[in-house]
């Protein structure tokens, strides 16, 4: 209960800051500094609902009070304050981080900026927290209302505004299904309330139909291939920390909902359902990088890399949903666990390499990474986070996404061994599949570090580049702590999360940990200790550098060279590789691959284009109204204005007549 | 086996590999010689190569920044590491309470994540050509390793290598062709990760300067050099443990370990002279023709999977 207040406090207080930000709108500053702060403090207490939640367990509230449609019943369980506690966290970072970073949106107007932004995190601080679909639906569709805003907020600039198009569209498309899944299930219920769906016995179709409705209708908001396309465009045009949360997490409530309804409220009857969700989940993660490999605008490139991790959080879903069917606890837990766990990890780590990219836009005023370069050395700050952030995506051990990752191959390896033939086969190839992506990650990574930050600079702007204030670093570095502590500390964050897990697959919970060591479920199966490795690693250095202190190698001196030895010729920083020829191998290696996305974008792009023409037609619908309706009225007037002025002929002697005619009339009418 | 014990052993595989690794690619070196009739170097050289190279003057590329510094370093202690947790003289994974293959696969990528970041970072053309191939290379052979790797894990029922290693060295993993056709296609892994012809193309030598390594100089030059030796001789005894353990011991005394490491290194031996062989009757790849090569090696994988799920 006292939970649900604090969420409650959270929300009231982005609102507030939101409202307050729009006052104070013509103040550029006092809006950046009020939206900002207020959010760190709504933050800070919707972090603290989230851990009232592991503390007491928990909570549910319900306002039956209003005389409307549906019960307005919230739940905080314990996916719910995960979801929670991620949205606080990256909420704190990026309003930390946008008091000094908004600045470069003063002209566009800061107060609403930070208004839509505010918006957006309440609304989805209430959409994993609400425990009724009508509300779901709205405050779903207020969260999409906002992003909306946010992706167009530069407005002038037309690709933001079609990549807003398209972004409209298909979440409505998505939100559309949603609906009808809701809808279905209303139908048979005869409520909207998530427990009444939980407890309903319906027939296996219909849970089928509401499978496939809420998964296409949830996996467009999370950009799942081939529902994908306006992802890489959207995330990208919104501001920088907006970026931050669109990719960190409002791509992850959509996960929330796949997991909510079709984990929580239906059970995950059939084992169908697990593999649709992962081998979807598969094709994203393979699809998502290899495009992103390919791009030379950096936030692009994130975006297309959220496409891939959201691949992989669906891979552990649909292993987990397989787990529950098949009735194996440790699949199951071990799936859903990898998927949480990554799910945050991206979180943490997306949200931290958008807020790099937008430090390093900040500076360089250019999204192209052909045009930076060398930029470690001017923002030594900025290029160490985003080392961080980029070493934790690349799955290196032994920083956060290797530890999900390594989740999931256990899973994966617990599924293989599994009683169903799918599993046995897919297991296997999966893993393949993960090592694919996991080296294809890697590549992209060093191409997004390397040409940024190392290197020559490559133009003028990249070469005059200077360090960010320190609230854009505190709020990184904070992202990137986090980053750290969730490889670090996994022996820690593990039993958490492994709890999550085992409530949604319905099991006991699993021990998970022993000392530094996590494994999965078995300890016989494997074991991993991220701190351990870190300690050995740090241990080891001193075999090279006894090896080089004995033989004199410190005593020896350096010395800097000017310029890369370039064959005799004079160097040129053109001479370096760049982002766009980084990646030309696997142009040519995945050619059909490269293909499809073309394919792909065909149809998408004609809904961007049919948008675009209705917009072009909106002022055309102007006229028509006006030849309608006001020419005709018009013309009324006109004729009738021309009939008194044949009475208005300026002769001073008829306005005498018109004078007595007036009088006689009046006269006669008094006396009569 | 005991946990202190244990600890022993990894530590001393660790030195024993850190300490044979140049020579190892000094027979390589002496073996090409041969092969080519020239006379050739010592098979020593090596040392006394990176002896020379510590003392000598390091000069920093301009561009270089601290990953550049920092990498010689990283790759020589995580390839120690890999070699600390493959089981090499006992069939336990003597670091196993650490990780297991997947920490395994991953540090190697950890190398090449920093190696070719450092490539890239020096602005060269031939360190970021280098960079480019090697991480494109990995993204051939990654599926592979993984999809073996697997393989032998699920017939095993652990992603532990000493879980694997004790139980082909038992027979309660026989040779049956799933194995055979694992250990065919893991063996082009060894080729790519050893920067082997037809293989060499990151490091070319003739091609692209050594690639990655084109501005390391100094000392940077010879803790990266040992480095990737080291990983070479990892890369070999990861083959050794998962598919040929025998000679590893279950007891534990001096005597028995002594022996284990003789059989080790001729284990070792045997397999650099056939590389050797294999490698000089090459010609180099063409690199944008080194994917139809790795997805030969890929399809044995695949057919040794197929074999995998038809046996049960």
């Amino acid at each position: 209960m006292e939970s649900i207040c604090l969420l409650f406090l959270s929300v009231l207080l982005f609102g507030a800051a939101a409202f307050l930000s729009l006052l104070f709108r013509r103040l550029g500053r006092a809006a950046r500094y009020t939206s900002g702060m207020l959010a760190m403090i709504a933050s800070l207490v919707g972090g603290l609902a989230a851990i009232r939640v592991f503390v007491q367990g928990p909570a549910t509230f319900e306002f039956s009070g209003l005389p409307v449609l549906a019960h307005f019943a919230f739940g905080l369980d314990g996916l719910s304050a995960f979801m929670v506690g991620m949205i606080s966290l990256l909420a704190f970072a990026t309003s930390l981080y946008s008091t000094s970073y908004a600045e470069e949106y003063d002209k566009h107007g800061p107060g609403e900026l930070g208004f839509f932004n505010n918006l957006f995190i309440a609304a989805m601080l209430l959409v994993v927290s609400v425990a009724n679909a009508f509300y779901f639906l709205i405050f779903w569709e207020s969260m999409t209302l906002a992003s909306y805003f946010l992706v167009i907020f530069e407005h002038e600039k037309s690709e933001s505004v079609d990549a807003g198009y398209l972004y409209f569209v298909i979440a409505h498309i998505g939100t559309a299904l949603i609906m009808l899944a809701f809808l279905v299930l209303y139908q048979h219920t005869r409520s909207f309330d998530f427990s009444s769906f939980r407890d309903a016995t319906l027939p296996q179709a219909t849970k089928n139909l509401v499978f496939l409705l809420a998964f296409f209708g949830f996996g467009a908001k999370a950009g799942i291939v081939p529902l994908h396309i306006w992802l890489p465009r959207a995330h990208p045009a919104a501001p920088s920390h907006a970026s931050a949360l669109l990719s960190g997490v409002m791509i992850k409530t959509a996960v929330y909902g796949i997991i909510r309804l079709c984990v929580d409220l239906l059970g995950a009857p059939v084992w169908w359902w697990g593999v649709v969700v992962l081998l979807f989940g598969a094709v994203s993660a393979v699809l998502g990088i290899l495009y992103a490999l390919d791009e030379r605008d950096l936030k692009r490139l994130l975006a297309y890399s959220s496409v891939e991790n959201i691949g992989i959080i669906l891979i552990g879903v649909g292993i987990g949903m397989v787990g529950m069917t098949i009735k194996l606890p440790a699949l199951a837990v071990i799936g859903f666990l990898a998927a949480l766990y990554h799910a945050i990890n991206h979180a943490v780590f997306k949200g931290l390499l958008f807020m790099g990219a937008g430090a390093v836009i900040h500076r360089t005023h250019t999204h192209d990474m052909n045009e930076m370069g060398g930029l470690a050395r001017l923002m030594p700050w900025t290029g160490l986070v985003f080392l961080t952030g980029a070493i934790s995506i690349s799955a290196i051990p032994p920083l956060s996404g290797f530890v999900s990752e390594w989740f999931l191959y256990q899973a994966l390896f617990i599924g293989s061994t599994a009683d169903l033939g799918v599993l046995r086969v897919f297991g296997p190839i999966l893993a393949m599949i993960l090592g694919l992506v996991g080296a294809m990650v890697a590549m992209c990574f060093v191409k997004a570090y390397g040409t940024t930050f190392t290197g020559p600079p490559r133009s003028q702007l990249a070469e005059q580049a200077r360090e960010v204030p320190g609230s854009m670093l505190a709020g990184m570095g904070i992202l990137a702590v986090g980053a750290i502590f969730l490889g670090l500390g996994a022996p820690l964050v593990t039993p958490f999360i492994g709890g999550i897990a085992a409530d949604l697959a319905k099991v006991p919970a699993e021990i998970l940990t022993n000392g530094m060591q996590v494994f999965p479920t078995e300890i016989s199966q494997a074991v991993l200790s991220t701190p351990l490795v870190l300690i050995l690693l740090a241990g080891l250095l001193t075999v090279p550098l006894l090896v080089v202190a004995l033989l004199g190698g410190f005593r020896a001196g350096q010395k800097s060279d000017t310029q890369p030895w370039a064959c005799g010729y004079g160097y040129s920083s053109k001479m370096g590789v760049s982002a766009s020829n980084f990646a030309q191998p696997m142009r040519l290696a995945y050619q059909p691959l490269y293909g499809l996305r073309a394919l792909l974008q065909k149809p998408l792009d004609d809904i961007a284009a049919f948008s675009r023409k209705v917009n072009d037609a909106l002022p055309g619908a102007e006229p028509l109204l006006e030849r309608t309706a006001s020419r005709p009225l018009m013309y009324t007037v006109q004729y009738l204005g021309e009939l008194i002025q044949r009475m208005q002929m300026g002769d001073v002697r008829t306005y005498c007549l018109y004078i007595l005619i007036a009088l006689a009339v009046l006269l006669f009418v008094i006396f009569r | 086996m005991t946990a202190g014990s244990l600890i022993v052993i990894g530590v001393l595989q660790a030195l024993v590999i850190a300490a044979v690794a140049p020579l190892y690619s000094g027979f390589a070196r002496v073996l090409r010689a041969k092969m080519h009739s020239r006379r050739g170097p010592s098979i020593l050289q090596n040392y006394r190569d990176l002896v020379k190279l510590v003392k000598r003057q390091e000069i920093l590329p301009a561009q270089g920044n601290f990953i550049f510094r920092i990498t010689p370093y990283l790759t020589i202690v995580c390839a120690l590491l890999i070699v600390m947790i493959i089981p090499i003289l006992v069939t336990e994974s003597p670091f196993g309470w650490v990780g297991d293959m997947i920490l395994v696969i991953y540090l190697l990528v950890l190398i090449r994540f920093f190696t070719s970041l450092s490539g890239l970072a020096t602005g060269s053309t031939f360190g970021g050509m280098g960079a480019r191939r090697e991480l494109f290379i990995s993204a051939l052979v990654e599926p592979l390793i993984l999809l073996v790797l697997f393989v032998m894990a699920l017939l095993a029922g652990s992603t532990n290598l000493g879980v694997i290693s004790t139980a082909v060295f038992t027979g309660a993993l026989p040779y049956y062709a799933t194995v055979w056709l694992g250990m065919i296609s893991f063996s082009f892994v060894i080729f790519v990760e050893a920067g082997k012809l037809p293989f060499d193309l990151s490091e070319a030598e003739q091609e692209l300067q050594e690639g990655a390594l084109t501005e390391y100089s100094g000392r940077g030059l010879a803790l990266m050099q040992w480095g990737l030796y080291v990983k070479q001789l990892a890369v070999v005894s990861l083959f050794l443990a998962v598919f040929i353990p025998f000679g590893s011991t279950t007891t534990l005394s001096l005597q028995a370990c002594l022996m284990a490491l003789l059989l080790f290194l001729l284990k070792a031996a045997l397999l650099y002279a056939i590389a050797a062989v294999i490698e000089n009757s090459m010609a180099r790849l063409r690199f944008i023709k080194a994917p139809s090569v790795t997805w030969i090696a890929l399809g044995i994988g695949l057919l040794c999977f197929a074999f995998y799920l038809v046996r049960v």
